[in-house]
């Protein structure tokens, strides 16, 4: 187990490293961030109004409602986004082959690849908050911080296995992210992202209800705006992580499986 | 030495007579193992690689499972002993890179067995993996923004070196192939020919007790080139005890290194023996010659030393 955290720290400080090789993209995505959360924040003074604060499920005003919907989403995208991203960097850099001819294994890899961008991923959501809260008055203090966690790292284990199997899907077709595709597409719409799932068509809810996204949406607007506890988060955090179970193993096993394919066709490395 | 022979004519490895004879061979060796001889490093026992068609756009969604129709390597034995050095000689396309990339767990054999150390190369690749060195013979495989010693520190650590010992020898090393200057530049500012370098040293870094290069010289300079094949004469092959099998195209690379040359054309093994074994039986002066006999090619009009 010491061997595997080791491993894993190892492509953190390999992509840290990288990281701290360019300069400026810290400093303009902290611009990024700022100007971000100006737009949603203007934006909000725009609509808002008493009768949409009345139909928002959670959250006092539509600022914190649609910031919260956004940063959260640019979780999901991190959690579906990072292993395709991770093993086409390492095909085209032609690092994927050294790396598999080491004493490390697959799924070692690929969650040490997929930790610097989580991490990333956090630092710029905290960004955005901090700009949020310290400009606009987004009511960071209502925050139940041990909730947020636990949202944060269930949604991480439940869409991380979409997540591979997109990368699986990248080993064996070269190009195309499919479960990006799909979930964010249908999430921006039937996920509660921008707006509340109620005001969607009945068939449109019916798809909303179905959606992980939703609780996984829900649970975090619960605990970051309302200061839910765990407790209260229970359902959302249940299903979320039974999907994580379902769904994690069986992505490695695929992806596994692309693997052993690719190296029957002699195309691990082509593009 | 107990090298073999599949005959001096092109025609007889890829005959039935040919196989069977490459097979009783290999079963006396295997005897001569069992009874006190050395276990081999390596052993290929009928191994076949064939490859799917790679069709292209919707093709590849319609047919994604295509069945392997073209050969790379087609029913290939033979064996490596501890501290040989072996070279795999062929044309381009002759099966060279196929074979060293299965016994890197990089591709899986269509039929037959090949294992390392004792372990078997898709059974047991994790085992394989702890004992190999493989440079693949490209100018990529490096992280762009990292320096060399950067990238070096981190496929040693993921090879389960400790830190210390993993800078200890990156120095050692880099002294010895004169490139502590160049270590602490990212490796996007390097040339081709030190990255290959680099390449070998990541190989080498943790001592494995199986080295496969493919091409090891390639891009390099032909001082560096000179460089590196003392080092593994005299260093690698002579004191470590490792087990060396590279493909190459150079002549003389081959006859400095290899103690047995393995001719590979069109995926068959034509021959296996000694390069004075090869020379004396294709009644030829030189390794070239050797190589031309047995497999029927005309010389390069541009590359007279370097077939394929």
């Amino acid at each position: 187990m010491r061997q595997i955290l080791r491993d894993i720290f190892l492509f953190f400080e390999r992509d840290l490293r990288i990281a701290s090789t360019y300069r400026s993209p810290f400093i303009l995505e902290a611009a990024e961030a700022l100007f971000g959360a100006a737009m949603f924040y203007y934006v909000a003074r725009f609509v808002d109004s008493p009768a949409l604060r009345d139909a928002l499920p959670q959250g006092k005003t539509y600022f914190s409602y649609s910031l919260a919907g956004f940063v959260f989403f640019d979780y999901l995208n991190a959690a579906l986004d990072t292993f395709d991203r991770s093993l086409q960097e390492a095909r085209d850099a032609g690092t994927l082959e050294p790396l598999l001819v080491t004493q490390v294994s697959l799924p070692v890899i690929l969650i040490g690849s997929a930790f610097y961008p989580f991490a990333a991923t956090t630092l710029r959501i905290a960004v955005y908050l901090g700009w949020a809260a310290a400009l606009f008055d987004f009511p960071l203090h209502a925050a139940n911080w041990l909730s947020v966690f636990a949202v944060l790292l269930a949604t991480l284990l439940a869409f991380s296995g979409l997540g591979v199997l997109s990368a699986a899907y990248l080993l064996l077709f070269k190009r195309g992210n499919p479960a990006k595709w799909f979930i964010l597409g249908v999430s921006s719409v039937a996920g509660g992202m921008l707006f509340p799932v109620s005001i969607l068509p009945p068939w449109l809810q019916i798809v909303a209800n179905l959606n992980p996204v939703t609780y996984a949406m829900d649970a975090m607007r619960g605990a970051l705006l309302n200061g839910d506890g765990i407790l209260a988060l229970g359902h959302p955090l249940v299903l979320l992580l039974a999907f994580a179970v379902v769904l994690l193993p069986s992505s490695v096993l695929i992806f596994s499986w692309s693997l052993r394919r690719t190296k029957v066709t002699g195309t691990l490395t082509h593009r | 030495m107990y090298g073999y022979f599949t005959g001096v004519c092109p025609e007889l490895p890829g005959s039935s007579a040919g196989h069977s004879l490459q097979r009783g061979l290999f079963s006396a060796k295997r005897q001569a193992i069992k009874s006190g001889v050395p276990d081999p490093s390596i052993i290929l026992d009928s191994l076949e690689k064939w490859f799917p068609p790679a069709p292209s756009g919707w093709r590849a969604y319609l047919q994604p499972f295509a069945p392997p129709t073209s050969p790379a390597l087609r029913g290939i034995s033979l064996e490596v002993k501890q501290g040989e050095a072996v070279a795999l000689l062929g044309a381009n396309g002759a099966g060279k890179t196929t074979l060293l990339r299965i016994l890197a767990t990089l591709l899986l054999p269509t039929r037959g067995t090949a294992s390392l150390a004792g372990h078997d190369t898709v059974r047991e690749s994790a085992a394989v993996r702890r004992q190999i060195g493989y440079h693949a013979g490209s100018d990529l495989g490096f992280y762009a923004r990292l320096t060399g010693r950067q990238n070096l520190r981190f496929f040693g650590r993921l090879n389960h070196l400790s830190d210390e010992f993993a800078a200890s020898r990156i120095e050692a090393l880099g002294d010895r192939f004169g490139l502590s200057r160049v270590l602490d530049r990212q490796a996007r500012a390097l040339s081709s020919g030190t990255i290959q370098r680099l390449s070998l040293l990541r190989a080498l870094l943790h001592q494995p007790k199986v080295l496969l290069l493919d091409e090891p010289t390639r891009s390099l300079d032909a001082i560096a080139a000179a460089d590196f094949r003392h080092y593994l004469k005299t260093e690698v092959l002579a004191r470590q005890d490792t087990s060396l099998l590279f493909a190459s195209h150079t002549m003389q690379e081959i006859e400095l290194l290899a103690d047995r040359v393995a001719i590979l054309d069109e995926g068959k093994l034509l021959a296996f023996d000694t390069p004075t074994v090869l020379r004396a039986r294709t009644l030829s002066s030189s390794l070239e010659e050797a190589f031309r006999r047995l497999t029927g090619r005309r010389p390069y009009p541009s590359a007279e030393s370097t077939p394929g």
